[in-house]
């Protein structure tokens, strides 16, 4: 699992590229801490490469999302395969962020 | 099909679960989309005891046995922890913002949409947790 942060037109696109599993979860955390400490960026969550992803991972991302909140900010989720967008479907997460 | 596994309560173990889970689902001809649901609840049901079932620093086993039989699929996971019965958690409020959603709480949720069937008996000083997924509609 490999988490990835770039500045890109003013916003701040995180990859996630392999799987997003209670295992990898640990450094993912560590890895996503700048999306945490942004003021108010727009944040995009790439999962074009995003294989699979359990509670942990959602966890990871509930967390990016009410930090990016608070401050204003958006959280937009892009390329998400169909078998992860299922799991946001069961779990009502499609309804917390925005597509892209 | 029958085949075992045994785990610690160490959850940079989880990876031997999902090759584990590949193996099972291979041989059974299952589809690559229940292939990652049935990963996923197993996931959630194996971490759940991971990380609950033993006093904080102790070692401790997960035993997963899986079947195939008459177009069901079933894991039966056993631990020597401490009782817990996981289908007694409350389904949480899937309707709230995301100021309110809590962080956790969806594992044993997940466990139980992906999953027909999930039962729990505590019997000989062990939590045995049973998931059975009917498969035979896409394993004829």
């Amino acid at each position: 699992m490999n988490t990835t942060i770039k500045e890109q037109n003013g916003e701040l696109v995180t990859y996630f590229e392999g799987r997003l599993d209670t295992a990898a979860a640990p450094q993912a955390e560590k890895d996503i801490q700048p999306l945490l400490a942004s003021n108010g960026k727009n944040i995009v969550l790439d999962c074009n490469a995003l294989e699979y992803i359990s509670s942990s991972g959602l966890r990871l991302f509930l967390t990016v999302l009410k930090s990016a909140k608070s401050k204003g900010g958006h959280v937009f989720i892009t390329g998400m395969n169909n078998d992860i967008r299922n799991v946001f479907s069961m779990t009502g997460f499609t309804n917390l962020f925005e597509f892209r | 099909m029958k085949r075992h596994l045994t785990l610690h309560n160490d959850i940079q173990e989880v990876p031997q679960l999902a090759a584990f889970i590949d193996e099972v689902a291979e041989e059974c001809n299952i589809d690559m989309a229940l292939t990652m649901s049935l990963n996923l609840a197993m996931e959630e049901a194996v971490v759940n005891v991971m990380n609950y079932a033993y006093p904080a620093g102790t070692v401790g086993d997960v035993d997963i046995d899986a079947e195939f039989d008459n177009g069901t699929l079933t894991f039966v996971l056993s631990d020597s922890g401490t009782p817990f019965d996981p289908t007694q958690a409350n389904d949480p409020d899937l309707t709230l913002q995301a100021e309110d959603r809590p962080i956790g709480g969806l594992g044993i949720f997940l466990v139980r949409q992906i999953m027909d069937q999930v039962e729990y008996h505590y019997r000989d000083g062990k939590n045995i947790l049973t998931l059975s997924k009917n498969i035979s509609s896409v394993n004829p």
